[in-house]
């Protein structure tokens, strides 16, 4: 039985050996791959994703409406408390929904009178958040909208009110959005009033920093930060957040999204902004001129 | 049952997978999308190698590798790097002759701390090396210490509630190559 038992062990343990030396070299691989062509890996992942997570879904939405439910029963301990600082709020809100209307209504005439037209190919596709990155070190989440629904990489994702991240990776039916919290997201921002430029780069807080500030001193607590559109990446003019100072004194951005509760997302699609390729041109009677034509012209006398 | 049975076996494969994609299907439950300040413990890990140093047959390598690599691919990690140093720790971890020793439960503790640091400090330095971008290296030390922390607990729970025991010497015997 024992001479039986090593003979067998003989032969399985090479098999063994190498059946774990290519399982090994296979991963590697893969994980070189990735590294070397990240996109075209990232790709396969989308699709993945795009059949794996579509297929729990089923499950993950009654699991997570409980868990929210449980959570919502634990805050009626805290109702009275929630209810005067409610009624607090809604004092304040009042206060402010005059002042809104008053702005509404100047910034409509505003408007009327500059004959504005905003921009009508700013429209949107509204996707429900399916799941999110399942990882304490990234921060995203998944849509279920898809290439099904034209969703194109690196346009803006809003709730109703800030902007949320970007799309990065888009499958048949399901994207992924890179929340701006995210260490590897950076948006190139403007902040009201000072018109100062920066990025807003998430570090994996719940506030992401302001890097590559100009002037330090013109930027302000409390002052407004929205998208600059700088890089074509994404729209200009969209809410981010709010400066922010930390205990350490850096600049961050308090988000004006509900990260609490990212549930309905809105992609904004952005069909880019129109590129400046020449450096202008010269209005003559037999019309415009190029650069170009008028040194060749010069060349020629 | 007779823990030694082929159906027995491929029902604790089949049982191990299908544990992997209940913990993924936690992790990846939309309760949570502000960035916390902890980062919650490798279940998924501590699973495999509680499984692995008491029935590796129950784990075969192919099976822990699919798995991982599945994870790496859903939670956004750099794919394949981790798996292969799981699908490496479980290649260590394997006790060498099933059953030939008794260990108490402390060593054992000792040695799978001992891989989950070196798979957790590989991984980083790997990624460094490559210039990967990496997670803040305090959310990493806090999940490989509550990784840690929380395998004797996965291991208690695999021995009562799964049935997952350390085989008898006498088992072993009959059990032959198959470990």
């Amino acid at each position: 039985m024992a001479n039986d038992r090593s003979q067998r062990e003989d032969y399985t343990a090479p098999l063994r050996r190498l059946l774990l030396g290519v399982v090994l070299l296979c991963l590697l691989g893969i994980f070189l791959v990735w590294r070397i062509d990240s996109p075209r890996v990232e790709r396969f992942r989308a699709q993945v994703v795009d059949k794996v997570v579509p297929s729990m879904d089923w499950a993950m939405v009654p699991v997570t409406a409980t868990v929210n439910l449980i959570r919502d029963f634990q805050s009626y301990q805290r109702l009275s408390d929630q209810n005067r600082e409610l009624r607090s709020e809604l004092r304040q809100m009042r206060a402010w929904k005059e002042a809104a209307l008053q702005l509404e209504q100047e910034n409509a005439r505003l408007l009327d009178l500059n004959n504005v037209r905003l921009d009508p190919r700013l429209t949107y596709v509204t996707g429900v958040v399916m799941a999110d990155s399942g990882s304490p070190f990234r921060q995203s989440v998944l849509l279920n909208v898809g290439a099904r629904d034209g969703i194109v990489d690196g346009w803006a994702t809003m709730d109703g009110i800030g902007v949320v991240g970007r799309i990065s990776g888009v499958g048949q039916n399901t994207s992924r959005v890179i929340l701006l919290t995210d260490a590897s997201s950076a948006i190139p921002a403007t902040i009201q009033p000072s018109g100062q430029t920066a990025l807003v780069a998430g570090d994996n807080t719940a506030a992401p920093a302001i890097d590559f500030l100009e002037n330090r001193e013109l930027v302000r607590p409390g002052d407004r930060v929205i998208t600059s559109g700088d890089g074509g990446v994404f729209p200009a003019g969209l809410l981010i957040g709010q400066v922010a100072q930390d205990p350490g004194g850096r600049l961050r951005v308090r988000l004006s999204a509900d990260y609490e509760r990212l549930e309905f997302l809105r992609v904004l699609r952005h069909h880019g902004t129109a590129p400046i390729t020449d450096p202008g041109s010269l209005v003559t009677p037999d019309g415009p001129v190029t650069i170009n034509q008028r040194q060749e012209e010069a060349a020629d006398g | 049952m007779d823990s030694l049975s082929l159906s027995r076996v491929w029902m604790m494969r089949a049982l191990y997978m299908w544990l992997a994609l209940l913990i993924l299907f936690f992790h990846l439950l939309p309760l949570n999308t502000l960035p916390s300040r902890w980062a919650p413990p490798d279940l998924l890990i501590a699973l495999t190698f509680a499984w692995v140093v008491r029935r590796p047959d129950y784990v075969p390598t192919l099976s822990v590798a699919v798995v991982m690599l599945v994870a790496d691919l859903l939670l956004q990690r750099p794919p394949g790097l981790l798996a292969a140093l799981v699908v490496g720790a479980r290649a260590y971890l394997r006790p060498t002759s099933a059953g030939g020793r008794e260990v108490g439960f402390l060593s054992e503790w000792a040695t799978v701390s001992f891989v989950l640091v070196a798979v957790a400090v590989l991984n980083r330095s790997i990624l460094g090396i490559t210039a990967v971008q990496q997670a803040p290296l305090w959310l990493a030390v806090i999940q490989l210490v509550l990784t840690i922390a929380i395998y004797p607990l996965v291991a208690w729970l695999s021995q009562t509630v799964c049935g997952v025991r350390k085989l008898a010497p006498s088992d072993a015997d009959a059990l032959g190559g198959r470990a």
